[in-house]
C-alpha cells in the first residue's frame, strides 16, 4: 500500500491525511467554464477519480461496492472536495440523500447494481418529490401510479427537480392510495418512454432544476422502493441524511466564501463580519455534534430542523454580508458572487422551508400541540 | 464521574439553588465541596453549576472562583472583572453590595481597572449561565402559551407565537453547542457571544409571548431578563465580542475552523 492510499483502519485522521496527500498529487481542479453543463461534467470527473482511487468508497457498505468504515468518512471527503472547490457542493451532496435511500429501500440487487454508478460518477440521479400543487404540503402529491399487468403506470408532473435534465434515474414519489400511507416510491429510468423533462430558468442563472412530466410511463414492479405506502416514510428517513453529511459539506463551502470575502473586502465593518462568522461557527459546532450523534448510532429526527434553521440563517447572513462589504460588486460586475448571493435566497426554501422547520420545532421539540 | 453520578450532582445542585441564593448559596455550595469540584473537574463543574444558576434564577459569586482557579490562585475571594464599555466591576461575596445594577439582586459595583483576567474560562462559565437563563425564560413562555386561552384556543396554537418560541429554541441550542466546543480563547469568545445573543433573543421573544403578565413585577420573567442583560456585559458583551471576532478575521486574513471531525 502506497503512502497515499486510504488507511486500512479508516480512522478519521488517517483518512484525511491520506486523502489530502492524494489530492495534492492528483489535480482535479475545475476548468474555467462555470456553466451548469461544465459543473455537472466536473462533478462526474471528480466522483469517478475519487471512486477509482477508493476514496469515494469509504463509509459505504460492501453491498454497493463500498469499503465500509464509518459514514463520517464521507463527511470528511465532502469537506475536502468543498474546501478545495473541486465540485459544486450542492450537486456533489445529492449523493448523500439518494444513495442511503436506495440502500435502505431498494431491493438489494437493484441497490448493488445502481448505487456504484452514482458513486463513481457514471450517472447523475434526481429526486422527484415536489409538484406544482405540493411543495411544503408534500403529502398532498397527486402523481399517480396504477398497477397494470405486473407493471406500474405513472401519470403526473414533478417540478423544481434538481438535475433532472442530466439524470439517468429518478427517485420518484407517487400516489397509489389516499393519505400519507398512500404514497409509494419508485426508482425510474429517465429514458423511459413518456417522460418529458423541461428545464426551468432559475433566478441565479444556473438552471439546475426542471419540470418533469409523466405520461403513461411504465415502470417494472421490481423498481418499487420498499412496499406500497412506504413513500412517506422514505421521504422522512431521507431528511436526516440531508441534514448531517450534506450540511457538513455545505458549511465547509461557506467557510471558503467567508475566507474569500475577508480577502477581498476593504471595508472594516468588523461587527458584520464577526456576525457572519459567529453564525457559521455556530452551525459548524451544531453539525459537528450531529455527526457525533450519528457516529454513536443515534437515530436523527426532528432536532435536525435546528441544524437546518441555523444553516439557512448562516448562509443568508453570510451573503448579505458579502453584499454589504463588497458594495456594488455583485450589482455591477459579472462575478460568481452574484449567482452565489442569489442562490442563498433558496436556502430557506429547499429541503423544507424556514417556516416548516419552525413548525416542526414548535410541534415536536417544544411540544406545543397542534396549530 | 459517570452519568448517574452527574445526574445526582445536578439534582443536589438544583435543590440547593432552589433553597438559597447569593451569600447563603455561596456558603451552601462551599459546604457541598464546590472548590474541590472546580479544581478537580472544571469541565463538569462549570457547565452544570452555571447552567443551573440560570435555570433556577439563583445567583452566587462563583465567577470569581472560576477566574481565580484558572489563574492558579486560591478560590473564595474576588477580583476586578472587565465589563462592557471599558468599565470594571467587582462581584462581591456578600449581599450587602447588591442594589445598584439593573439586576438589583447581584452584588456588583464598579471599580477602577484591574489586571488582566483569564477571560476564556470566565466567558464559558457566563455562557452557560446565560443559556440557563434563556432556558428559564423559554420554559415560562412555553407554559404560558400552553395554559392561556384567547379567542377560544391556547396561545400555543397561534403560529406567530409558535415561531417566536421556535426561534428562541434554535438560538439556545446553537449557543449550547458553541459552549461545548469552546476549548480555546477564540472558541470561548464566540461561545460567550452566541450565548449572550441567545439569551437576549429569548428575552425579547418570551417577553412578547407573556404579554401583560410578563410585564408585572410578580412574574419571574423580568428577573431573568435583567440577569441576561447584566451577564451579557460581563467579560465582553455579545456585540463587542462579535466585533472582536470580525477584527480577528481581518487581521488573520481568514476564518479559523475551530471544530473538526
Ligand atoms: C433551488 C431549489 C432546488 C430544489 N430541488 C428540488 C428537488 O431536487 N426535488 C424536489 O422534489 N423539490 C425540489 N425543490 C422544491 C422544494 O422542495 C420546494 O420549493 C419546497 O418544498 C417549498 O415548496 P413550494 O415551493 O411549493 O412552496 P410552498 O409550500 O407553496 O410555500 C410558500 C411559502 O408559504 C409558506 N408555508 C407553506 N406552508 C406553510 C405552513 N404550514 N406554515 C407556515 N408557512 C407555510 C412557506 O414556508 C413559504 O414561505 C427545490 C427548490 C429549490 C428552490
Amino acid at each position: 500500500m502506497s503512502v497515499t492510499s486510504p488507511p486500512g483502519n479508516m480512522d478519521v485522521g488517517g483518512f484525511r491525511w491520506g486523502l489530502r496527500a492524494w489530492l495534492d498529487e492528483h489535480d482535479l481542479s475545475p476548468g474555467p467554464d462555470h456553466s451548469l453543463d461544465a459543473q455537472v461534467a466536473q462533478l462526474a470527473r471528480v466522483r469517478r477519480a475519487l471512486f477509482d482511487a477508493d476514496w469515494m468508497r469509504y463509509g459505504w457498505p460492501a453491498e454497493v461496492r463500498g469499503l465500509g468504515g464509518p459514514a463520517v468518512l464521507r463527511a470528511v471527503l465532502g469537506e475536502e472536495v468543498a474546501t478545495r472547490e473541486l465540485a459544486e457542493p450542492g450537486i456533489y451532496s445529492m449523493i448523500e440523500v439518494l444513495a442511503p435511500t436506495m440502500i435502505s429501500y431498494a431491493p438489494p440487487a437493484l441497490a448493488a447494481e445502481m448505487v456504484p454508478r452514482l458513486l463513481s460518477g457514471r450517472e447523475q440521479w434526481c429526486q422527484g418529490f415536489s409538484e406544482p400543487g405540493s411543495g411544503s404540503d408534500l403529502a398532498s402529491l397527486t402523481t399517480r401510479a396504477v398497477p397494470r399487468d405486473g407493471h406500474w403506470v405513472i401519470n403526473g408532473q414533478k417540478v423544481w427537480t434538481s438535475l433532472a435534465q442530466f439524470a439517468a434515474r429518478c427517485v420518484l414519489l407517487t400516489r397509489t392510495a389516499p393519505g400519507h400511507n398512500g404514497i409509494t416510491a419508485f426508482f425510474v429510468d429517465m429514458d423511459t418512454p413518456g417522460i418529458t423533462v423541461r428545464p426551468l430558468r432559475t433566478m441565479h442563472g444556473v438552471d439546475e432544476f426542471a419540470e418533469v412530466f409523466f405520461d403513461d410511463v411504465v415502470v417494472p414492479a421490481d423498481r418499487m422502493l420498499g412496499q406500497p405506502g412506504d413513500g412517506w416514510r422514505l421521504a422522512m428517513d431521507l431528511l436526516p441524511h440531508e441534514r448531517s453529511t450534506c450540511f457538513w459539506h455545505r458549511i465547509a463551502h461557506l467557510y471558503t466564501r467567508l475566507d474569500r470575502l475577508v480577502a477581498e473586502t476593504s471595508i472594516p465593518d468588523d461587527a458584520e463580519l464577526g456576525a457572519a462568522y459567529l453564525a457559521l461557527h455556530t452551525v459548524r459546532c451544531r453539525s459537528h455534534a450531529t455527526q457525533r450523534r450519528l457516529a454513536e448510532g443515534e437515530r436523527l429526527g426532528a432536532e435536525t430542523s435546528v441544524d437546518k434553521v441555523l444553516l439557512a440563517t448562516a448562509e443568508q447572513r453570510l451573503f448579505e454580508t458579502v453584499r454589504d462589504l463588497l458594495p456594488g460588486v455583485l450589482e455591477l460586475t459579472d462575478t460568481p458572487w452574484r449567482s452565489e448571493y442569489l442562490y442563498a435566497k433558496a436556502a430557506t426554501i429547499y429541503g423544507g422551508t424556514a417556516e416548516i422547520q419552525r413548525n416542526i420545532i414548535a410541534r415536536r421539540l417544544l411540544d406545543l400541540g397542534r396549530e | 464521574m459517570d452519568a448517574a453520578e452527574r445526574d445526582l450532582l445536578a439534582e443536589t445542585l438544583r435543590k440547593t439553588m432552589t433553597a438559597a441564593t447569593g451569600q447563603a448559596l455561596d456558603a451552601s455550595l462551599t459546604d457541598l465541596g464546590w472548590a474541590e469540584l472546580l479544581a478537580e473537574q472544571p469541565d463538569i463543574a462549570v457547565p452544570l453549576t452555571f447552567r443551573l444558576l440560570g435555570e433556577t434564577g439563583a445567583h452566587a459569586p462563583l465567577l470569581n472562583d472560576v477566574l481565580l482557579n484558572a489563574a492558579g490562585r486560591p478560590v473564595g475571594g474576588t477580583l476586578p472583572l472587565p465589563y462592557t464599555g471599558g468599565t470594571w466591576v467587582v462581584w462581591e461575596r456578600d449581599d450587602s453590595a447588591a442594589g445598584t445594577t439593573l439586576d438589583a439582586e447581584l452584588p456588583l459595583h464598579t471599580v477602577p481597572a484591574g489586571p488582566p483576567v483569564p477571560l476564556a474560562a470566565g466567558r464559558v462559565a457566563l455562557g452557560w449561565w446565560l443559556v440557563g437563563t434563556g432556558r428559564a425564560m423559554l420554559a415560562l413562555a412555553r407554559q404560558h402559551a400552553v395554559d392561556r386561552v384567547q379567542f377560544g384556543r391556547p396561545l400555543a396554537s397561534f403560529q406567530a407565537v409558535r415561531h417566536r418560541l421556535a426561534e428562541t429554541f434554535v438560538a439556545l441550542d446553537g449557543a449550547e453547542v458553541t459552549l461545548v466546543a469552546a476549548t480555546d480563547e477564540l472558541g470561548a469568545l464566540l461561545a460567550k457571544a452566541a450565548a449572550g445573543q441567545a439569551a437576549l433573543t429569548a428575552a425579547r421573544h418570551c417577553q412578547q409571548v407573556l404579554g401583560g403578565v410578563g410585564f408585572t413585577a410578580e412574574h419571574d420573567l423580568h428577573r431573568h431578563v435583567r440577569r441576561a442583560m447584566v451577564l451579557d456585559g460581563l467579560l465582553g458583551s455579545a456585540r463587542e465580542l462579535t466585533r472582536e471576532a470580525g477584527a480577528l478575521l481581518r487581521a488573520g486574513g481568514s476564518a479559523p475552523r475551530l471544530v473538526h471531525l
